[in-house]
């Protein structure tokens, strides 16, 4: 999955989610990841995206 | 002008959002503004000829990021507050007349990855203590827009339903040393009555305390708290499973059925619930064709409802048009 985040004419965000056959590949590799129990991998990042604050993090 | 007013009699927030009188209401299929923008048609939220799933801010939210000051003062007894918070429109598909059910299981697992996303954005913001996804569906709800599309708002904090749940859970966890979901889910397995359908990693019911007549609740099997724990097998046996359940609506009384879809995950202020169970919740209004169940007098004056249905015979009725879920591609 790829995200593209445009800004609109008013200031507001929309983001563009993308699903093409690289990424499904990249999809296949992950599941493969996620079976062999491991955690869930990071999404690609975006330009404008929130930061990323860790659950922990927070709680602190 | 919007502000998040406080209800001293029910200790809950009440959002004020006048701005909504004027969104747009049921406009014709040439003029929906969630169809992607064709060259030289009429410019739709979308401004490209062709997309997936687009995620937007709503442009007549009740929380924003930047929220207006409160148009009325404070008192001791009003406390009042600016509706900071984020609502999201989240459109699942370009194809105007389509729906959620309609949706290949390829696009409805997509959507799961989408969510996921957005939960896992939203929930670091530091000013948001829950993610709310869920999708209206249905003029019977109070849709403006038909084309296929749910909202997630963010709520600077944790809405007066999902603390009850949260609170019932933790008191069953003290008390019995167990999840109460996982509890629920073993009591349904059980039974058996009730289930609408069932995959190794959820199960789909109308559980014996449903309210409305076709309440479908969709557990998970393992005992988590948020989509970002599911593994991509369980995202895709979650899709199959709300693709089952979305075609069996759909053909129970043979129209596109109408519903709220909720989906209720831990809270993302950063306090431990382990004791919380991740799940979904529909609550369709038809209790019969044609018929509504009005949330009237007892339900909304007093908080009991009354559910004229047996949930044993509803799960029957629903499980009759359970059908397999083809996958396109061989990997499921």
């Amino acid at each position: 999955m790829r995200s593209r985040r445009i800004k609109l004419e008013d200031g507001r965000y929309l983001i563009f989610y993308t699903f093409d056959e690289e990424t499904a590949q990249a999809d296949e590799r992950l599941r493969r990841t996620d079976a062999a129990g491991q955690s869930d991998s990071p999404r690609v990042a975006d330009e404008g995206a929130a930061e990323p604050v860790s659950k922990e993090e927070r709680r602190v | 002008m919007s502000e998040l007013r406080w209800h001293p009699l029910l200790g809950e927030w009440v959002a004020t959002a006048t701005r909504r009188q004027t969104r747009t209401f049921l406009p014709p299929a040439d003029f929906c503004p969630l169809c992607p923008t064709k060259p030289g048609g009429f410019p739709t939220e979308i401004p490209e000829p062709n997309y997936d799933i687009v995620v937007f801010e709503n442009r007549f939210p009740s929380l924003s990021t930047e929220p207006p000051a409160p148009s009325v003062e404070a008192t001791e007894l009003y406390p009042v507050r600016p509706s900071k918070g984020v609502c999201e429109v989240v459109v699942y598909s370009p194809r105007h007349t389509s729906t959620l059910a309609d949706e290949p299981v390829e696009q409805i697992y997509k959507l799961i990855q989408v969510w996921t996303d957005r939960f896992r954005e939203l929930s670091a913001l530091d000013f948001v203590d829950y993610v709310f996804i869920f999708e209206n569906k249905g003029e019977a709800i109070g849709v403006t827009l038909h084309h296929p599309h749910g909202q997630i708002y963010a709520y600077p904090f944790i809405p007066p339903r999902i603390a009850r749940e949260l609170e019932r859970s933790r008191a069953h966890m003290q008390a019995t040393g167990r999840c109460l979901v996982c509890d629920i889910l073993a009591e349904e397995r059980r039974d058996g009555r009730r289930i609408v359908c069932e995959s190794d990693s959820f199960v789909a019911a109308i559980p014996f305390f449903a309210r409305y007549p076709y309440e479908v609740n969709i557990f998970p099997v393992r005992h988590l708290q948020a989509l970002t724990e599911m593994t991509d097998a369980e995202r895709r046996e979650l899709a199959a499973t709300l693709k089952q359940v979305l075609m069996a609506y759909d053909k129970l009384f043979d129209l596109s059925f109408p519903y709220m879809m909720v989906l209720h995950g831990r809270p993302s202020d950063g306090g431990d619930y382990e004791h919380y169970h991740f799940h979904i919740e529909f609550y369709p209004p038809l209790r019969a064709a044609g018929r509504l169940k009005y949330l009237a007098g007892s339900e909304t004056g007093a908080g009991m409802f009354i559910n004229d249905t047996h949930a044993e015979e509803k799960a029957a009725e629903l499980r009759a048009h359970i059908a397999p879920v083809h996958w396109k591609t061989s990997d499921k």
